[in-house]
């Protein structure tokens, strides 16, 4: 049973690699149905995110729109918080800021991981081992922190929570980068580059980086998660920009009033649930998918 | 020298530069900070003459580079600084919340290390519905925020039900001895503990699950089936054993993510540890207990990393020939 499994998925690996992307995009959906689940998910809370305004009726932020801690009513569908601030007008915003603290600090970590591993991965040597012993060191210390104590001492706004996230969340990335870097540039077209006399920068950006993007990408939908989830943490523990809903900075205010109000701390943290599950579910279904030897089922 | 020592003082070499580099780190941060350090190395503080003499101590006048070596000196005597607004050494005020973090950091390890297994196995051995159902259950378990699952179970078990406490470590106003002390602690334990264990299960089971699938792959597990030994002596026995070196390391290895969850756990259930600590100084603002903290936790992760790369290496003879 074990041995036709992998006779299977090689041969399934085989018949693929021909074949048209529209096919394969529509095989992920029918092979992986977590994938489609967390892929689902994913694109109603960005939908959330953008229609925002249009679908809530006070404007962010505001206080005083009812009376404090007023459980959910039909205007009030999550209730009013301790300033009498509509707690699902600041839960949809606060998608918003979830969405853009992920999307954006990954971009900065995407650029830092991306650069040091190409290197990295391209040149052996000193370079190589001294960049890596830094990677190695990163991923030990705890990112959290670092990000706290960073945000907590250049000032608590919006912009520095996101740089933060950033620039601590590059190692994971660095890695995967020079793990491709090292197998994709023993294949013979690396060779043939090299024969023909192009530049570094040319090989390792218009013929290796192309090659290696595609295994980044699972990692990459994890690491915005990674990201929502430092920034919520965060906010739990008040390091916020004041001036942004955030599903965090909620469930900071909502502790202290967890005796009297639930629903303070139940609707922001049932929303940010529910994005980070499809994220999650999304990430490792395109690992699961990127790698035949785990799509046995 | 025999090759187990020789490894482990490399495995040394490897790792106590990367607690001078947190170090490091700590002192460069506070000076790329804008505006005047003082103000995070001291604290928001009014007396004018106590943030003379700090001044006067860390060498703030001076070069940076005569900073920093008061500033290493200070640490190797484990000097980490000084809380005003709490009239204590930062080295003191750290240590003494230690040991609350640890017996919830541990208590959840022990807890999810043997739900983790135990279910992870299972899920990899019954591949199907099982299998479907509890990796599902476990990503989602990955993926809920703890701290407000701690919030959601503090309000079930504590304000609605009412049969836990609403936070704390031991029983306001009651002065307990010996078993009855230790029954109390207990008591206060259980919900930090279920909830930080409930995400370290999920994770347990993932990583278990994935090491128990790989292993069924192997030769000696064709053999095992060969000879007629029954599936559950199979899995258990023969696969799970070879797969347990990567979980146990992996949870080693996961210690930073776990203080994390620690502290925020903590200032859900008002546990007197660490997390607490900083929660409330982060309210106060007194950095310099935050910096310490960062310091602290940070060199708490880098040592348990060690522990775990040594005896990694004493159960398993091949890594110390790298």
């Amino acid at each position: 049973m074990k041995m036709n499994n992998q006779g299977a998925a090689y041969t399934y690996h085989l018949k693929n690699v021909g074949l048209q992307l529209v096919y394969k995009t529509s095989k992920v959906f029918r092979l992986n149905p977590r994938f489609t689940v967390g892929f689902i998910i994913v694109l109603v809370v960005i939908i959330l995110a953008l229609v925002a305004p249009f679908i809530t009726w006070y404007p962010p932020l505001k206080t005083l729109v009812g009376k404090p801690f007023t459980p959910p009513v039909a205007l009030q569908p999550f209730g009013v918080d301790d300033l009498g601030r509509d707690i699902y007008t600041n839960v949809l915003y606060g998608i918003r800021t979830s969405l853009i603290v992920g999307v954006s600090s990954v971009t900065i970590s995407l650029a830092i991981g991306i650069l040091i591993g190409v290197i990295a991965g391209y040149y052996s040597g000193l370079l190589e081992d001294v960049l890596m012993r830094i990677t190695d060191m990163a991923l030990i210390i705890p990112q959290f922190l670092l990000a706290l104590v960073i945000v907590a001492i250049f000032g608590q706004n919006f912009q520095n929570i996101i740089i933060a996230i950033g620039i601590v969340s590059w190692p994971g990335i660095a890695r995967i980068m020079r793990a491709e870097f090292l197998s994709i540039k023993e294949r013979p077209f690396v060779e043939a580059a090299k024969a023909v006399g192009l530049t570094d920068v040319k090989i390792i950006f218009e013929e290796i980086l192309p090659n290696a993007i595609p295994a980044i990408i699972p990692y990459a939908v994890l690491q915005v998660n990674t990201a929502i989830l430092v920034e919520a943490g965060l906010g739990f523990l008040g390091i916020a920009d004041p001036n942004v809903p955030s599903l965090g900075l909620m469930l900071n205010t909502a502790q202290q009033y967890l005796v009297r109000a639930w629903f303070m701390a139940f609707f922001p943290g049932l929303v940010l649930s529910i994005i980070v599950i499809g994220l999650n579910l999304l990430g490792d279904g395109l690992i699961e998918y990127l790698n035949p030897r785990l799509r046995k089922r | 020298m025999s090759p187990l020592m020789f490894f482990i003082i490399r495995r040394l070499i490897q790792y106590v530069p990367m607690i001078l580099v947190v170090i490091i780190v700590t002192f460069l941060l506070v000076r790329l900070a804008p505006g005047d350090p003082t103000y995070i190395l001291v604290g928001e503080v009014a007396d004018e003459s106590f943030v003379k003499a700090m001044r006067e101590k860390l060498g703030l006048d001076r070069p940076l580079y005569d900073q920093f070596i008061i500033y290493i000196s200070n640490v190797f005597r484990g000097d980490l600084g000084y809380s005003y607004l709490r009239s204590e050494s930062v080295a003191k005020l750290i240590v003494e919340r230690i040991p609350a973090t640890l017996l919830l950091v541990l208590t959840a390890m022990f807890i999810s290390a043997l739900v983790g297994i135990i279910v992870g196995t299972i899920a990899a051995a019954r591949r199907g519905a099982v299998d479907l159902t509890l990796s599902t259950l476990s990503i989602i378990g990955i993926s809920i925020p703890y701290f407000w699952l701690g919030q959601i179970i503090l309000i079930v078990f504590a304000v609605w039900l009412g049969i836990f406490p609403l936070g704390g470590m031991v029983s306001v106003g009651y002065e307990y001895q010996g078993l009855q002390y230790f029954l109390d602690v207990l008591y206060h334990l259980t919900l930090p503990a279920m909830t930080l264990a409930i995400f370290n299960i999920a994770f347990t089971t993932k990583i278990t699950r994935g090491s128990v699938l790989e292993a069924l792959t192997q030769d000696y597990i064709v053999t095992a089936r060969a000879k007629g030994i029954p599936e559950s002596r199979v899995v258990f026995r023969h696969a799970l054993r070879n797969a347990l070196i990567p979980v146990v390391t992996y949870t080693g290895f996961n210690t930073g993510v776990l203080l994390v969850g620690a502290i925020l756990t903590e200032t859900v259930f008002a546990w007197p540890g660490m997390g607490s600590l900083l929660y409330d100084s982060i309210r106060l603002r007194d950095y310099p207990v935050v910096l310490g903290i960062f310091n602290y936790g940070s060199i708490i992760v880098i040592l348990a990393n060690l522990i775990v790369d040594v005896l990694y290496g004493i159960i398993d003879p091949r890594i110390r020939l790298r």
